[in-house]
């Protein structure tokens, strides 16, 4: 079933055309990759279908229903999460309080009852915290779940974003650039982790990710975009073979 | 100490937590004064030219001094509402200049308004105490009420929201944080806050004119939670108790005063950037009560 489909998809920013008729169409459950070069246009892709850049043209269809228009905190809660590449977390909140955030966005609000402190109330939000720490459990963050996230090492930031993504019960989650600054042995733990989280959260997960070997390990599909267009789409295999991925990786003649 | 110097401070503190409330959230608004004003002159207004609010004793009743600032609430509430959808649209310093142009506006009218008394302002605004001891009283009922619901919300879901907002606007957003709607909170209450302030000052200070809600005035109070600190509630309580009092308490040197009170305000951010009270300072006195660093505070398992 197809979960996210994006029909002509273009993106200008004045002179400059950084997405154009781009037509994707994500699976429910799959892992989805996307590569490509830099400047490709791979997180203007993200910025449109989370809603943080109106695309110029073209639309972004959410299980069949148009998301034009859409203000982002709308989209996020329809069960769209991502992470960004250069790691926006709350700098001066805990980690337990990051994911807080995004769980909370989930429970009902109850302004009274949060202001007289009812017993519900209280069981409620201990609770959320149970769910809060479970998952950063996951991410092997629960030692670090009082510290501000600013104090975290650059690898733990990276999964402390993933575990806020994943409080916010998506169905579908973006990560750009999640292996970042992770070294080899952290990137296949990643890999395993990502495969985890998609079985146990029955996610469908789009992931943007420059290194090769590992997108096509992990992705059940890839498209390649080269400047603002998609150049190949299809299995790991048929993408690695593609003629205009090897020109637009390796340059003509290789 | 002198009660009526009390009072001030007591304001003082009232209008740091309504300066401090969008700050919370990222919001530089100067708008305070304003909505001050307006609380003062809705109260100055109905308490002059209302007998029925007058009542039969030989003070005027508490009651009335309620019913006004459920009235100026209500008037800095629906104006905030309104100014707000189209103000926080704009971010950082231009927000700041859009409410500095709001206070400076109501400022005009008011000074130019017939039945505001123009230039001179109202005079002889009824008291409902007897003593400055009466209304420091009555204060810090208010500033008790206010810094518990402030507490309350810091610790809920909408301060976190709007802790998050500061931090991150964008990754907010993307978290499912309707960013709109939590500024806009945010700024009503300021507005409320500074309204009801507005009130009491009004009995108080037994005269009201145009001058009270100045650009001055939006400076001073953005004093109080830049140097109290704008991470919790107690910062601008801290800044707006201190900064009110240090000019009267330095009067002895005279003229050297103003220049004193200046470098604290200089002083005050550079050694402490986020402000003097900081979350770190209550962990850091958390441990030095419990003797040793405990496990959970430190976040290592042992």
């Amino acid at each position: 079933m197809t979960l996210l489909q994006l029909e002509d998809v273009g993106v200008r920013f004045g002179g400059l055309q950084a997405l154009q008729g781009v037509d994707l169409e994500v699976k429910q459950g799959e892992i989805f990759g996307l590569l490509g070069p830099n400047g490709a246009g791979k997180t203007t892709l993200f910025n449109v279908i989370s809603g943080l850049t109106a695309p110029s043209s073209g639309t972004v269809r959410w299980r069949g229903a148009s998301l034009d228009g859409l203000s982002s905190h709308r989209i996020a809660r329809l069960g769209i999460a991502r992470t960004f590449q250069n790691l926006r977390l709350f700098s001066s909140m805990s980690c337990l309080e990051n994911v807080l955030v995004g769980l909370h966005q989930h429970a009902s609000q109850q302004p009274l009852a949060a202001l007289l402190q009812t017993q519900s109330f209280r069981r409620r939000e201990s609770q959320l915290q149970q769910q809060a720490l479970a998952l950063l459990d996951l991410f092997q963050l629960e030692d670090t779940a009082h510290q501000d996230a600013a104090s975290l090492s650059y690898g733990d930031r990276r999964r402390l974003e993933i575990a806020r993504a994943l409080a916010s019960r998506p169905q579908l989650l973006l990560l750009d650039e999640p292996a970042a600054g992770m070294n080899p042995s952290e990137k296949d733990e990643l890999r395993e982790l990502i495969r985890r989280i998609r079985d146990q959260f029955k996610l469908t997960v789009l992931i943007i990710e420059h290194h090769v070997p590992l997108m096509l390990g992990l992705c059940d599909r890839l498209a390649v975009l080269n400047f603002g267009q998609r150049i190949a789409l299809g299995s790991p295999d048929q993408v690695r073979r593609d003629p205009a991925v090897i020109e637009a990786y390796l340059g003509g003649g290789a | 100490m002198d009660a009526g110097l009390l009072e001030q401070m007591l304001l003082g503190a009232l209008l740091g937590l309504s300066v401090y409330l969008p700050l919370r959230c990222g919001q530089l608004s100067l708008a305070t004064p304003g909505f001050f004003a307006i609380g003062g002159t809705v109260a100055a207004l109905l308490s002059t030219r209302v007998p029925a609010l007058a009542g039969s004793g030989s003070t005027y009743p508490i009651t009335s001094v309620l019913l006004e600032m459920a009235l100026a609430a209500l008037l800095t509430g629906v104006l905030a509402l309104g100014l707000g959808r189209v103000v926080l649209r704009l971010r950082g310093i231009y927000l700041a200049i859009a409410t500095i142009a709001l206070v400076e506006i109501l400022r005009v009218v008011t000074l130019n308004l017939e039945f505001t008394g123009g230039a001179l302002g109202i005079f002889g605004i009824p008291q409902p105490f007897d003593s400055a001891a009466g209304y420091a009283a009555f204060t810090l009922a208010l500033l008790a009420l206010i810094c518990w619901l402030c507490d309350r919300l810091e610790k809920n879901r909408p301060g976190r929201a709007m802790a998050a907002i500061r931090d991150d606007e964008l990754a907010a957003a993307s978290q499912g944080i309707n960013t709109a709607d939590t500024k806009l909170l945010a700024f009503v209450l300021s507005a409320l806050v500074a309204g009801i302030t507005g009130v009491v000052a009004a009995h108080f200070l037994n005269s009201w004119n145009a001058k009270l809600g100045n650009f001055d005035a939006s400076i001073t109070t953005l004093a109080f939670v830049v140097f109290g600190g704008s991470r919790t509630w107690l910062g601008p309580v801290f800044g707006g108790l201190l900064l009110t009092a240090l000019p009267e308490l330095l009067r002895p040197v005279g003229d050297l005063r103003l220049i004193v009170f200046g470098a604290v305000i200089l002083v005050g951010p550079l050694f402490f950037p986020k402000g003097v009270i900081t979350p770190e300072l209550f962990k850091s006195f958390k441990r030095r009560i419990r003797g040793t660093p405990t496990a959970a505070a430190q976040g290592v398992k042992p």
